[in-house]
């Protein structure tokens, strides 16, 4: 799959050609193969810095793999994760976890993802200690209690334990530690479906307002198409391990190319009960398929609302631009490229 | 008269730390083959209150304090146990958020549905498991006749959900409560499952109560809306009358909140504060802590009478907020914020 890598050794972040799979092992009696879980699938990918990159998809196409893999949590089975001109996936573990300092992650759901028995304070000193290890007792918690503000909570409750908080409040405290050690690069994995509309809300403000006031570039994973769009600047598509459509969060939004995505647009309910009950809806058929053993040729064929054509199990889509910065793996089967819409065309 | 007629349903917790006002006198209808979408955050007693209507509240630590939900000329809240049994599943069937767990692992698919129809209707064994299979076919599961022998972990997420609403129908139900049928599900598979439920509910006429906080899934699905805070009603009304003519400032700030509907770069907007503790007694409209709209007095020490609007269109009015005052204005005071602390303390009605 061609794909949009930009230049490794000047650009932010580089995926070139990653490929995550996992080796589900030999059967114990009959030694056959169990099959390989495809999770990414060569997946290549620049992020500019300062950017904030939504990536959406279904349960299962590989997103929170692409993350942790991107982390280095996973090791890439092949292809190259380029961060900052130098190569992650050829790093030795040692020194994958002094880099890791400069990208950290967010997770979806804060009541695991803090340490129970560790008081805020603690949680988040023992974070910038990673980046400041000689900080001593007062200072190291003036720098806490900066962090506590910067996320809008109140110092005076750095002594409290997770369970103390409310969930936004501990997805603040999230936010606060991964922020300690004073990433450039935060990779946040749902950081608000756990959350309610209300609380939700809040939590995307603030990632937006830390993302601009700190200079920082954000991977933003998510399944709610709206949320992405409001956040992002730019929007990755990713089905069954691969991106299919990759382009300027409006583009994505108000022109998908690929039927995937038009489906995934069609299928978010507006809250408006006029538009909900009079528009055109693309229901997919079926669920997505498994990574162990995806379909031949275009992944999307099983699922996809237009006649079956035999050949597009046997050809895989290009991943071709077809507008400036708007990428999309285009099955002329399934996926006939839309036309150009006219205001595109006229500049 | 309409099939469902609830009337100050109260549903409160006796805990070691206090009573939990869970459910505090909601009052709805449901006509047949009519959808009502009850909204709200989590806490906010839309689940409690459809488990209080089948009695699916543990007892102890809950207690349905009072209140009536005549069901076809019977108070569900009054039933003996052995009256109950014949109308759960029989004539009111639920469907819960999660189908990994409420489905037993260890039995076949066709032993859980063939059960409801067994304990409810004089049906042999062969013709139950007929009836099964059509229940499959019904929802849209391929080769039903095949899977119908097949334990639940056979099943992907929106496959199980398919069977427990094949499950919930089999008995042919007058009314079917939806406790998040989709909050576990993909949108492409939520919309599977709504169609579904909505294609059912025609062929049947069954009334459905629809439970969710994604005001979305209401608009496409419901024909009236109640909006639940703090264990509380805080409006109601059809669809239309609460999406364009909301009244509540609780339901004009819950819109609002929506990033779908904000135009893009801007700010989003956030209701400050957080939900309220329903553990203490809360003697004023539960919203007032978080209103965002300007207030004009110090709340009595009494929660708001519900005021109707056009006939059916209801608020919880609480007076002593200006909720004429155009929303612009209104949203401009945003998130700033944030220091919410924990449970508003401190802040006792004059």
């Amino acid at each position: 799959m061609s794909a949009p890598i930009g230049n490794p050794q000047e650009d932010f972040l580089v995926l070139d050609d990653v490929h995550t799979h996992f080796d589900m092992g030999k059967d114990l009696i009959t030694r056959a193969s169990k099959g390989v879980v495809k999770a990414v699938d060569g997946v290549s990918l620049t992020v500019r810095k300062g950017e904030i990159l939504g990536l959406v998809g279904e349960s299962g196409c590989g997103k929170s793999t692409l993350s942790r893999t991107i982390m280095q949590l996973i090791r890439p089975t092949a292809g190259h994760v380029w961060f900052k001109g130098q190569d992650l996936s050829a790093m030795s573990d040692a020194e994958v976890r002094r880099e890791r300092i400069n990208f950290q992650m967010i997770f979806q759901d804060p009541y695991a993802s803090l340490n129970p028995r560790m008081t805020v304070l603690d949680t988040l000193a023992e974070a910038v200690k990673t980046r400041h290890p000689d900080l001593k007792r007062d200072a190291l918690r003036g720098r806490v209690a900066d962090l506590l503000r910067t996320v809008g909570l109140n110092p005076t409750h750095m002594k409290r334990y997770p369970h103390e908080f409310s969930g936004g409040q501990r997805q603040r405290v999230a936010i606060a530690r991964a922020l300690a050690p004073e990433p450039e690069l935060i990779i946040a994995d749902e950081p608000v479906s756990a959350l309610d509309v209300s609380i939700q809300s809040q939590i995307l403000n603030l990632l937006k307002r830390l993302v601009r006031e700190l200079d920082l570039t954000m991977i933003f994973i998510s399944h709610d198409l709206s949320v992405v769009r409001y956040i992002s600047d730019r929007i990755a598509v990713m089905y069954l391990g691969r991106i299919i459509e990759l382009g300027d969060a409006e583009a994505i939004v108000d022109r998908p190319l690929h039927i995937y995505t038009k489906a995934l647009m069609s299928a978010i309910p507006e809250p408006d009960p006029r538009t909900e009950r009079s528009r055109e809806r693309i229901v997919l058929s079926g669920d997505p398929p498994s990574p162990l053993n995806p379909p031949s040729g275009c992944n999307f064929w099983p699922r996809s609302p237009t006649p079956h054509d035999e050949r597009m199990k046997h050809v895989e889509p290009p991943f071709e631009e077809a507008a400036p910065g708007h990428w999309v793996a285009a099955c002329p089967f399934c996926a006939p490229a839309a036309p150009v819409p006219q205001e595109l065309a006229r500049t | 008269m309409a099939l469902l007629e609830v009337d100050d349903l109260t549903t409160y917790f006796h805990t070691r730390d206090g009573v939990v006002r869970a459910v505090d006198g909601v009052s709805f209808t449901v006509d047949r083959g009519e959808t009502l979408g009850i909204v709200g955050e989590s806490g906010s007693g839309k689940s409690v209150t459809c488990y209080s209507l089948l009695r699916l509240i543990p007892e102890p630590p809950g207690r349905i304090e009072r209140g009536t939900a005549m069901f076809d000329g019977r108070d569900l809240l009054w039933l003996s146990r052995s009256e109950l049994r014949k109308v759960r599943g029989k004539r009111i069937s639920m469907i819960f958020q999660d189908p990994m767990t409420s489905l037993n692992p260890y039995l076949r698919i066709s032993t859980q549905l063939i059960e409801a129809l067994q304990t409810h209707e004089d049906i042999s064994h062969r013709d139950a498991l007929k009836r099964a299979t059509a229940a499959l076919e019904e929802v849209g599961i391929p080769e039903a006749s095949k899977r119908v022998t097949r334990y639940p972990h056979e099943f992907s997420g929106g496959m199980r959900q398919r069977v427990m609403i094949a499950m919930a129908l089999i008995t042919e139900p007058d009314l079917l409560i939806a406790d998040e049928p989709t909050t576990a599900l993909d949108v492409t598979v939520q919309a599977q499952i709504l169609e579904i439920i909505k294609q059912r509910q025609n062929d049947l006429g069954t009334a459905v109560i629809l439970v969710t906080h994604d005001l979305g899934v209401v608009a496409g699905t419901c024909d009236k809306v109640l909006v639940m805070y703090g264990g509380r009603e805080m409006e109601s009304g059809t669809a239309e009358e609460v999406f364009y003519a909301p009244r509540h400032p609780y339901t004009r700030a819950l819109q609002k909140t929506i990033p779908s509907l904000q135009a893009k770069g801007q700010e989003l907007y956030t209701i400050p504060g957080l939900p309220p503790d329903v553990s203490k007694p809360i003697d004023r409209c539960a919203f007032y802590p978080r209103c965002p709209y300007p207030k004009t007095g110090k709340p009595a020490g009494e929660r708001p009478q519900l005021e109707e609007i056009t006939p059916g269109h209801c608020w919880a009015a609480c007076g002593y907020c200006d909720s004429d005052a155009p929303i612009e204005t209104v949203l401009a005071r945003a998130d700033e914020v944030v220091d919410d602390a924990l449970p508003v303390e401190g802040e006792t009605p004059a």
